[in-house]
């Protein structure tokens, strides 16, 4: 295998974890806000991502929307059903102190929806396809297809205006704070349930941009959203809970991972590379790889 | 006090009584209730199993399918490799059932000191999702040992009838419940209460922290794995997809949860009553039996968030 | 009396089976430093967190400018006017000097006047405006604490709450926030303090109130309790009698 090796292939493959692993990062970073203010790992995030990949999909089939205008309608529906999703179900789970009812109620949006999925749309795997699905561009040897690159620009695009929307405005300052402390967030007059909307119409809102992102990229089936979902939190644990730099990061270095692995180890093993690395990081450096934390205070 | 306890004693004695007598009083191989009623007591088993190490002793695990998939391969491979010598029965062997056990409760001492010394709370629990993927890689890849992705076909020969299944469950779920009872009365249920409760004090009251979080890890591995091995030799293909499944470490939680976890009776009544409603929505409503499922997860968690021994005590409060 | 800021009648307080606070009554008035002292696991906490909120009693009633508090979240407590320092400081410690300060005037009554409380912040807190981009989790003890009452003060409280200020703070230090506590209260904030540095805090309290075992057991001026030989006994004795 070693002797097909050349410095182009490499690159490849490097570009191609790079552009894959975006993706991950986007599911990460939604994972990491949800569990910032609410502590509940949101294990039906993948397959929320789905659910939104189906609609792109409906959209595009029916109504003839191109999938990246979609986003449009998507991304707005996407951030309401989050607020609907919190303060229909989550919201009295989120005052207890103990996380198994939020953690089941996951478990069981994930079920619903995966099997719902099912019915609808069957376990054949889809993909869309448009006129521009094909075009690929070919720097110096490397192949670069359009549709990658467009949604490696989405995952820049909107982990950027959340850093702003986290840094430069109030409410995203308090989502900062109440991730830290929700005692402390509630003693400077933050409302839990509020910050708590913000972060789940904003974390179920980026599943609608990854679930776009997806479209055009892979096959996609009901059941890919549970193994997504284990790609996102590796991403998290890899880039540490609550940056959001750091979730697009670890989604990078999973895509890495991933695309290295598969060529020098094989599919499976890569996968198991992937847990590994998860399980190591989490032990040795929980904040993550890419964020400098201050101990508490 | 003393009254309510001899009731109790006395209610499950006669429950455990009408479930020996059941397999008489029907068609036992065709009847659907024999077989919710296996498949809740091998519930039963594994949710005692997270309730030792989840609901007790307060470590939420979600890699318990990494133990039931652990227990059913390793009565497989026994069996097809004919580890136990080639005159063995293997059928219901309890030697094997019980190694099928041991197995995974030294998985868990092994994974268990570096996950349980580091990590804490959410990050263990996504620790132990970690560890069931990675399990998982290693059956799919483990060529003719483990069978790959095809996993391993049990020589089906041998079955007759649904009546020892039926009996190895009750006795299982019997046992698993007892056990959990016994633990929990003893010294090492107080440590697994007071690390629950409250990890510094309970170290600064000399209790070996990391020792008590493995003890019930591994107990929890063994009831768990004691159950896949029962499951393997039922379903007589043991493949990555169907023991290893994630949803194995979910259902125990779930059912945990439902009944009221830390509780002894809790897993009990929520397993029955999840088996209940999967085996009535498997056969009324084959094609949405899992959305009736989910649905009844998300609509219980949201309304009963303690679960149903929870509800009453919350009844009684008010 | 018109001037009652705050009135708390007659609470318990559980935590779980456990009763933290039996019966007690204390009042506040406009403009006045009440000091709470008493031995630790007295219930001094408590108090403060239920008042602000944290936790709700099982029985008797609060009234904060004659209107119920009991039933009210904490941050809704917050938005009315009550702010707690709590234990520990409360700071978020991954957060920039600036955006704590920025998030202490959260409650959008505070959040009009922003500018101006930062100014008198910066102005109180000189070594504050040095580091305001700096995380407050590097900040040093006595620093992190003046942030949490700069921080405090920038919801414009009509009532400010402190559970041991001084805590862990060199004496020095502890010296100038005891100083700073009594500056904010001549410019007109009303403050609930919880000390264990009892000769201080009765020194600069008008009134006081000594707790134990989740009840109020002695209640007087500062100046009062200060000169009584039980209270010297019991919470004062040697070590306090220089600083
Ligand atoms: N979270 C809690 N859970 C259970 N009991 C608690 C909790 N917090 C406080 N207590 C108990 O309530 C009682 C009062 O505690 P509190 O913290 O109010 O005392 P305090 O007067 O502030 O003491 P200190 O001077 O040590 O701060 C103590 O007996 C304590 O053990
Ligand atoms: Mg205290």
């Amino acid at each position: 295998m070693i002797a097909y090796l050349s410095f182009e292939l490499i690159v490849q493959l490097v570009v191609n974890g790079i552009l894959y692993g975006t993706i991950y990062g986007i599911a990460a970073i939604g994972l990491s806000l949800i569990f910032g203010t609410m502590r509940i790992i949101f294990l039906a995030q993948g397959t929320m991502i789905i659910l939104f990949t189906y609609f792109g999909y409906w959209l595009l089939e029916l109504a003839g929307i191109d999938p990246f205008v979609s986003l449009l309608i998507v991304v707005p529906l996407s951030m309401i059903i989050g607020v609907l999703l919190y303060r229909s179900l989550f919201k009295e789970s989120a005052e207890m102190d103990d996380k198994n009812a939020s953690l089941l109620l996951a478990v069981g949006i994930m079920f619903l929806v995966n099997n719902l999925m099912l019915v609808m749309w069957s376990a054949n795997p889809r993909m869309a396809n448009t006129a521009y699905t094909e075009v690929v561009f070919s720097p110096m040897g490397i192949t670069i297809p359009f549709t990658r690159l467009i949604a490696l620009g989405l995952a820049i695009l909107s982990a950027g205006l959340l850093t702003l929307f986290l840094k430069k405005t109030y409410l995203g300052m308090a989502v900062r704070a109440a991730s830290e402390n929700m005692l402390y967030a509630t003693l400077v007059g933050i409302n839990p349930h509020r910050v708590n909307t913000v972060a789940f119409a904003i974390g179920i809102g980026l599943a609608g941009v990854a679930g776009i992102g997806v479209l055009q990229i892979v096959p996609f089936d009901p059941f890919f959203g549970f193994t997504f979902a284990l790609k996102a939190l590796i991403a998290l644990a890899l880039g540490g809970i609550g940056s959001v730099f750091g979730a697009l990061m670890g989604g990078i270095l999973l895509g890495l991972l991933e695309s290295l692995g598969s060529f020098f180890v094989g599919g499976g093993w890569a996968e198991a590379v992937a847990f590994g690395a998860f399980l190591l990081v989490l032990m040795f450096r929980p904040e993550g790889l890419f964020v400098r934390s201050v101990k508490k205070a | 006090m003393k009254d309510m306890k001899t009731f109790y004693t006395g209610l499950v004695a006669l429950i455990v009584l009408g479930l020996i007598v059941v397999p008489f009083s029907v068609n036992v191989e065709r009847s659907y209730l024999i077989y919710f009623l296996f498949m809740a007591f091998i519930y039963v088993v594994i949710a005692q199993g997270w309730n030792v190490v989840g609901g007790y002793a307060g470590q939420i695990s979600l890699g318990q399918h990494a133990f039931f998939g652990l227990g059913a391969y390793t009565t497989a491979m026994f069996w097809v490799h004919g580890l136990l010598g080639t005159g063995a029965d293997y059928y219901f062997n309890p030697l094997l059932m019980i190694l099928s056990g041991i197995v995974p409760a030294i998985v868990a001492i092994i994974v268990g000191i570096p996950l349980l010394s580091r990590l804490r709370g959410d990050y263990f629990a996504l620790g132990s999702l970690g560890l069931g993927e990675i399990i998982r890689v290693f059956f799919v890849k483990g060529g003719d040992i483990t069978g790959a992705q095809d996993g391993l076909h049990l020589p089906s020969g041998g079955y007759e009838s649904m009546l020892p299944y039926y009996f190895v469950g009750l006795l299982l779920a019997v046992l698993a419940t007892v056990g959990v009872y016994f633990i929990m009365r003893s010294r090492i249920g107080m440590a697994f209460r007071a690390i629950n409760e409250d990890e510094v004090s309970a170290s600064s009251h000399g209790i070996n922290i990391l020792y008590y979080k493995i003890l019930a890890f591994a107990v929890g591995a063994f009831f768990t794995g004691v159950a896949g091995s029962l499951y393997g030799i039922y379903i007589f293909h043991v493949n990555p997809d169907s023991v290893l499944n994630i949803n194995y470490g979910l259902y125990p939680i779930l059912m945990c949860v439902l009944g009221g976890s830390a509780t002894i009776f809790g897993p009990v009544i929520g397993s029955f009553f999840m088996a209940g409603v999967f085996v009535i929505a498997e056969q009324h409503f084959p094609m949405i039996h899992p959305i009736i499922s989910g649905a009844l997860i998300v609509l219980v968690m949201r309304f009963m968030p303690t679960g149903i021994v929870g509800l009453k005590s919350r009844l009684q409060r008010d | 009396m018109e001037n009652l800021l705050l009135e708390v009648n007659g609470i318990d307080v559980f935590y779980g089976d456990v009763q933290a606070l039996a019966n007690v009554s204390i009042q506040v008035e406009q403009g006045a430093i009440v000091a709470l002292v008493g031995a630790n696991g007295a219930g001094k906490s408590t108090l403060l967190k239920t008042i602000a909120g944290v936790k709700q009693p099982s029985r008797g009633d609060i009234l904060f400018q004659n209107q119920p508090l009991c039933g009210r979240r904490a941050e809704q407590v917050a938005n009315m006017g009550i702010v707690l320092v709590p234990e520990g400081r409360g700071l978020f410690a991954n957060l920039t000097v600036l955006e704590n300060l920025k998030l202490g005037a959260y409650p959008v009554k505070a959040r009009a006047h922003l500018q101006e409380s930062l100014n008198r912040a910066f102005e109180l807190f000189p070594v504050l405006k040095e580091r305001v981009s700096q995380k407050a989790g590097a900040l040093s003890g006595g620093q992190q604490q003046m942030l949490a009452i700069a921080r405090a003060l920038m919801a414009m409280p009509d009532l400010l709450m402190l559970d041991e200020p001084s805590l862990g703070l060199s004496p020095l230090i502890s010296k100038e926030i005891f100083e700073l506590i009594h500056t904010l209260n001549e410019r007109g904030t009303t403050i609930l303090l919880v000390e264990q540095n009892v000769n201080q805090a009765l020194k600069i309290a008008q009134n006081a109130y000594v707790m134990k075992t989740g009840s109020i057991e002695m209640q007087g001026s500062g100046l009062e309790l200060l000169a009584n030989p039980e209270v010297q006994e019991a919470y004062i004795g040697k070590r306090w009698s220089k600083t």
